[in-house]
């Protein structure tokens, strides 16, 4: 009896694992330096071209004019007349979003407690390339090739881009990469892992009504590069005391090591170095407010790493217990005309609306 | 010796230019009275073209939380814009005054645990601070022999009404050193009646000086040049005069770079009043128009 419902148990937190979850580790992990293969160089070594000012205004009307050409174009899932015939389940992934991030405000619930919320921006967003999971093999770091992946891939990769740029100032590799399905270069590309049904043609445009507000998003981004930093800051070591005969020792680590048999330092000690500027995953942010005009999602908390002006990649979140319950915008939202002005959460109380009072019982 | 001397007429002849090249502090906190003055007895003298009267840029005074915070670092265009909406989104729903470090104000906020759900506090203004969404403010007051202090934050959405009894300055940008005081300066009652400035008056600045307790206090008073203190010389050790002498910065006030980065410039501010001042305009006016609704019926309710 005693073993069935220990089974039982095992069984139902079996359920509840989670798949592909960074976990965050205590140790300092090095970067691991693995770009994906449809990676291309972008940096391009820009040159004195020797044009005329007339030749010049030629270059910027062609580029304005491509740029024109691009955002007059509508995404193609407008013009499909049959609908989706596959339905959104739980197990299948939606792509995500590239946002930046704007800064932060408060909002007040409705019950007059303060949230402190992060604003971020989506802009300008538009699938680039759909990649098959038979076709999507990526580069396999040493780890993987002793023990090689025998599972069949099930999920595609699609490649995301956000704000079109001059494309005379990106490599021709990486130009090409656009040119050939027909888009203007752009700033950040990203690829998602998504469902073979969730996927979306070459040029749909991505907006915040991706999302539904009340959802939870995993948010990945680059923390702030905080340069080489010492024990106390890097890892929050105490230090030592300002006085009593302390000389030249305050802030640092003290003994590293021990004696007698372990005499060395052991791997993973905590230690100066650089800090910051490393990926971090925050998971299950909840979507306050979402401004379909301006592409604003308002987000609860402030921890989303990165400086204002840094890009993070949004997308559904894995965590069991947040993820969607019932089925949103699939394979993604159309930008339709009769939209409300913003969306808000139940909870959180709108400007225009009129004080706050609350009833005596 | 008379290197010296001339490097001090040198760095004279600098002042005077500055002075005279009307180089003002376009600040985002409201500016210091006594400024203004000398600002204003400067262009007597001089007698040059008359400063460019813009009726926006007066609003940086008057609604100092609509500038943002002047970090480059922390700027973005379109969070801003969506701050003001909402500001004025919020402005729309309640009455908030024009008011000044040193006035009186008494807050209404609805509490879910204050007996009759509301809760309402009489204080003078000790600081105020934050741009946009996050503008704060403090009164403080003397309950019970017991010191004070509340902080509200402006766009709250729990404030109910925020009155105006008093509305005047100080000689200080802050007034922290209350709190070193003698209780009576910063005694206010509850049950105080709203002082109406007639229309178009300039803002009266109160030239009160405040007694100081007897050390120990909080901060050190004497090192941060304020006006409004009045016997805080007998309180010092000679010790303290020489720490004081040693600490001052005189050269501070030179230092254009400093207050260029303190501040928002005026072609920003321009933008920023451009777009919120005809919104603002409209409410002072239909706010004007309920005050006066009410004056004409005060009596007939009294006669009632």
């Amino acid at each position: 009896m005693a073993t069935s419902n220990l089974l039982l148990l095992c069984n139902s937190f079996n359920k509840l694992s989670v798949s592909n979850v960074v976990k965050r580790c205590c140790h300092y992990r090095p970067p691991r330096y693995r770009p994906p293969y449809w990676f291309m160089p972008k940096e391009r070594v820009v040159s004195e071209d020797m044009l005329t000012q007339e030749n010049r205004d030629f270059l910027a009307e062609v580029k304005q004019d491509k740029h024109n050409f691009q955002h007059s174009l509508e995404s193609p899932l407008t013009n499909v007349d049959t609908p989706q015939t596959t339905e959104w389940t739980q197990s299948t992934r939606r792509v995500g979003v590239i946002a930046r991030k704007i800064g932060n405000y408060p909002l007040w619930t409705k019950d007059g407690k303060k949230f402190q919320t992060t604003l971020l921006q989506v802009s300008d967003n538009h699938v680039i390339k759909y990649i098959p999971p038979d076709e999507f093999n990526p580069m396999k770091s040493k780890k993987m090739k002793k023990e090689p992946w025998k599972e069949k891939r099930t999920l595609g990769c699609l490649l995301v881009g956000a704000e079109s740029i001059d494309p005379s100032t990106v490599t021709k590799d990486y130009c090409g990469m656009f040119t050939k399905v027909g888009m203007l270069p752009k700033r950040h590309l990203c690829r998602f892992m998504v469902s073979p049904n969730a996927q979306l043609p070459t040029g749909t445009p991505l907006y915040a009504t991706h999302f539904r507000v009340g959802d939870c998003v995993d948010i990945r981004a680059k923390t702030i590069d905080r340069g080489f930093q010492g024990v106390m800051k890097r890892w929050g070591f105490k230090g030592m005391p300002a006085s009593h005969g302390v000389t030249k020792t305050h802030r640092r680590p003290g003994n590293i090591g021990g004696g007698g048999e372990k005499a060395r330092v052991w791997p993973g000690t905590k230690m100066p170095g650089h800090m910051g500027n490393s990926w971090r995953i925050i998971r299950g942010v909840k979507i306050l407010r979402i401004n379909p005009e301006h592409n604003v999602l308002w987000m609860l908390g402030v921890a989303i790493p990165g400086e204002t002006g840094a890009m993070c990649y949004l997308y559904d979140t894995v965590l069991p217990l947040k993820k969607l319950k019932t089925p949103p915008p699939f394979p993604t939202q159309l930008n339709s005309l009769e939209i409300p002005q913003e969306y808000y959460d139940d909870c959180i109380h709108q400007f225009e609306q009129p004080t706050i009072t609350f009833e005596e019982s | 010796m008379s290197l010296v001397y001339r490097k001090s007429v040198d760095l004279l002849t600098v002042a005077k230019w500055i002075m005279r090249r009307e180089i003002r502090s376009l600040s985002s906190l409201p500016e210091k009275a006594e400024e203004k003055d000398v600002a204003v007895e400067e262009k007597r003298h001089i007698g040059r073209r008359p400063r460019p009267q813009n009726p926006m840029l007066e609003y940086r005074n008057v609604y100092p939380e609509f500038l943002p915070d002047p970090n480059p670092n922390w700027r973005n265009s379109l969070r801003e814009k969506l701050e003001r909406v909402d500001m004025l989104k919020r402005r729309n729903q309640i009455n908030i005054p024009e008011f000044y470090v040193g006035s009186i104000l008494a807050v209404t906020i609805s509490d879910p645990h204050a007996q009759g759900k509301t809760n309402r506090f009489v204080g003078i203004c000790i600081e105020r601070k934050g741009c946009g969404l996050r503008a704060e403010f403090t009164l403080r007051n003397v309950v019970d022999h017991q010191g004070v202090e509340v902080r509200y934050e402006l766009y709250d959405p729990t404030i109910q009404t925020i009155q105006v009894l008093r509305l005047e300055k100080r000689l200080d940008d802050k007034l922290y050193y209350l709190r070193d005081a003698l209780p009576q300066y910063s005694t206010f009652p509850f049950d105080m009646d709203p002082e109406i400035l007639p229309e178009g008056t300039p803002v009266p600045i109160n030239p009160v000086q405040v007694e100081l307790k007897p050390r120990p206090w909080l901060e050190r008073w004497e090192r941060q040049e304020l006006k409004g203190i009045s016997n805080i010389e007998e309180y010092l050790k000679e010790k303290d005069r020489v720490r004081r002498e040693l600490r001052k910065t005189p050269w501070e006030k030179y230092d254009l770079m400093k207050q260029y980065r303190k501040t928002i410039p005026i072609e920003e501010q321009n933008e920023i009043w451009g777009e919120v001042y005809n919104q603002l305009q409209q409410m002072k006016t239909s706010k004007k128009k309920i005050t006066r609704k009410r004056v004409m019926s005060a009596p007939k309710s009294q006669l009632g």
